[in-house]
């Protein structure tokens, strides 16, 4: 790939820079590229080696693929629980951000009431408040109120946080769209509810499906609420299960990495199979915010 | 919009308040008890002593939060450098022509941002391990032997160390950012530049960079944000380790409350945190408002 890429880029050679600065610049961006992604692979390789093997020589390939590790860390992670609560908590949580971004971030949008500003102004200031200082009281109103150590504890922070950016998303999409297509629902006599969910929703899914994809990222990956807001075993998520058994499992590098493989899957499918909308709905989020 | 769509007040009501009520819940109303709490000398049992403003004179004497306070500073600055800058140069190199497979660097260099912190900070661990880590061997195989050492252990540019992870995975979020910035300038500006002679580096340094100010100037923001809240990598990374040395205030904060069990105190904490945030942002927004006044660069 890199030759290809470098007779490429001599053949279009232009008057700007001369070829081998070209190549530099070049060279540059693969080697950046490739730093983002080698430690991955090591990883992903290095996970199918004993553990012999690994400590004779880190950077060699396996020599027979030891799936064992894999089954070893299903094991020990517990995985499948640990999946299964994080796949509930993220599908809940995703769903009530879309739900409630969608709803706020068209009325923002279309209509004028009292205080809109000051609720945006609001909403944003939860991107700049320092989550991570408040465990400590959150942590000790869920309790007062009985809400920790619950199935669904985890999804009333996920939502709560993860609510400004959609918003912002979702009412600058809806900008967008020509206001004639409600004025015309409501001669036809639909109702301010009705024209938006079934007018104005279906023209917003491709916004809603971005806010969706990006909130499951988040959602799926959290860590620090998870860690402090939940005791029992058994309704522990992928990142707190694993850093669990990294304390407990520390030596055996092939199985960590098995497991560290394997906690990166989901978000992995669903990045490479969405991955340009979701470099789009970052890019168009950037703007906007 | 017309009339005819004005929903009651009720109505718009019922809309809007599930979602303040759960932002409400988990945004407003602990920065409000933390407040509360902060005033009190507490373990979590039943018995909550007030102490007035004690919490926060202890604060002021504590050198592990300073200590860690100036850390996240320490982190930023490099977060700035690491994230904003290098992610800068990288946008405009993705915006120039003579830089091919695009596409392959945008997708490639988002993706260590879609994994977990906790993930991410296990890589880098598994990285600068002693034994079996990539830098050791990299070092080794390029002939730089003795410059192979347990890197986490190193108490003087821990904090260094600690941030290299995070800029490897924020980097290419913010070279997006970056680049619907960039893309947002009109063509026809650029063109009209170059006709004026300005190409390359001059181009990039008179024309590009005054223009791409704001992008620049929200990148660094939510890079400021970023680091001062920053918990999770360290938390798996170091643990604040060696000693004191890799803390940042979240960790402490986290580490006084539910290590130590001092709730109180480490409401203060919070609250600290919070003051301290605001008042970075605060400052950087008129460093940065006041630079743009005077002098090109947002930097």
């Amino acid at each position: 790939m890199e030759l290809q890429l470098e007779l490429k880029s001599q053949a279009s050679s232009r008057r700007l820079l001369p070829g081998p600065a070209k190549l530099m610049v070049n060279a540059l961006m693969l080697l950046f590229t490739a730093s983002c992604i080698i430690p991955l692979l090591w990883i992903g390789y290095s996970s199918l080696k004993t553990q012999a093997e690994f400590a004779n020589n880190i950077l060699s390939l396996p020599s027979a693929p030891q799936f064992g590790n894999y089954l070893e860390a299903i094991k020990i992670t517990n995985m499948l629980q640990l999946s299964w609560n994080s796949a509930r908590v993220t599908l809940l949580s995703v769903i009530g951000i879309t739900a409630i971004s969608f709803v706020t971030g068209y009325i923002t949008a279309r209509l004028d009431f009292k205080g809109k500003k000051a609720m945006i102004f609001y909403y944003l200031f939860g991107m700049l408040v320092p989550i991570h200082a408040l465990l400590v009281p959150i942590y000790l109103l869920f309790k007062n109120f009985g809400l920790a150590d619950e199935w669904y504890t985890l999804i009333i922070p996920y939502i709560a946080f993860n609510l400004s950016l959609p918003i912002m998303l979702v009412s600058s999409y809806v900008v967008g769209i020509p206001k004639e297509i409600e004025e015309a629902a409501a001669i036809d006599g639909l109702s301010f509810s009705g024209t938006m969910f079934r007018i104005i929703f279906p023209i917003a899914v491709p916004v809603l499906t971005t806010v969706a994809i990006l909130q499951f990222f988040s959602c799926w990956n959290e860590f620090s609420f998870a860690l402090v807001l939940l005791k029992d075993e058994s309704l522990r998520t992928v990142p707190l299960g694993m850093s669990y058994f990294k304390s407990q499992h520390s030596t055996n590098y092939p199985q960590l990495m098995a497991g560290m493989v394997l906690s990166m899957l989901p978000v992995t499918l669903v990045y490479f199979t969405f991955s340009s909308r979701i470099i789009a709905g970052v890019m168009s989020g950037a703007v906007k915010g | 919009m017309g009339k005819a769509l004005r929903p009651k007040g009720w109505v718009l009501l019922a809309y809007l308040l599930p979602g303040l009520i759960i932002y409400s819940f988990v945004v407003l109303v602990p920065i409000f008890s933390a407040f509360r709490y902060s005033f009190y000398s507490w373990t979590g049992g039943p018995k909550k002593t007030y102490i007035g403003i004690g919490n926060y004179l202890e604060l002021l004497r504590d050198e592990v939060f300073w200590h860690s306070f100036l850390n996240n500073v320490l982190m930023t600055v490099y977060g700035l450098i690491g994230q904003v800058g290098l992610a800068f140069i990288f946008a405009l190199l993705l915006m120039s022509k003579i830089v091919k497979l695009k596409g392959l660097h945008r997708t490639m260099s988002y993706f260590p941002s879609t994994l977990a912190p906790v993930i991410i900070a296990f890589l880098w661990m598994l990285i600068y391990n002693y034994n079996y880590g990539l830098l050791n061997a990299g070092l080794t195989k390029l002939g730089l032997g003795n410059l192979v050492q347990s890197w986490l252990d190193l108490t003087g540019p821990i904090v260094l160390l600690v941030s290299i992870p995070l800029s490897w995975q924020n980097i290419g979020f913010f070279t997006l950012l970056m680049l619907a910035g960039l893309s947002s300038i009109n063509k026809e500006v650029l063109e009209v530049a170059e006709l004026d002679g300005a190409t390359g580096v001059r181009k990039a340094w008179y024309v590009i960079i005054p223009l791409a100010k704001p992008t620049l100037v929200v990148a660094s923001l939510l890079c400021i944000a970023n680091n001062m809240r920053g918990f999770e990598h360290i938390y798996a990374m170091t643990g604040g380790g060696p000693g004191n040395a890799s803390s940042v205030m979240a960790l402490y904060a986290y580490q006084t409350s539910f290590l130590r069990f001092r709730y109180g105190y480490g409401s203060a904490l919070a609250i600290a945190i919070i003051a301290l945030t605001m008042l970075m942002i605060l400052l950087s927004t008129l460093a940065l408002k006041r630079g743009e006044n005077q002098k090109g660069g947002a930097y």
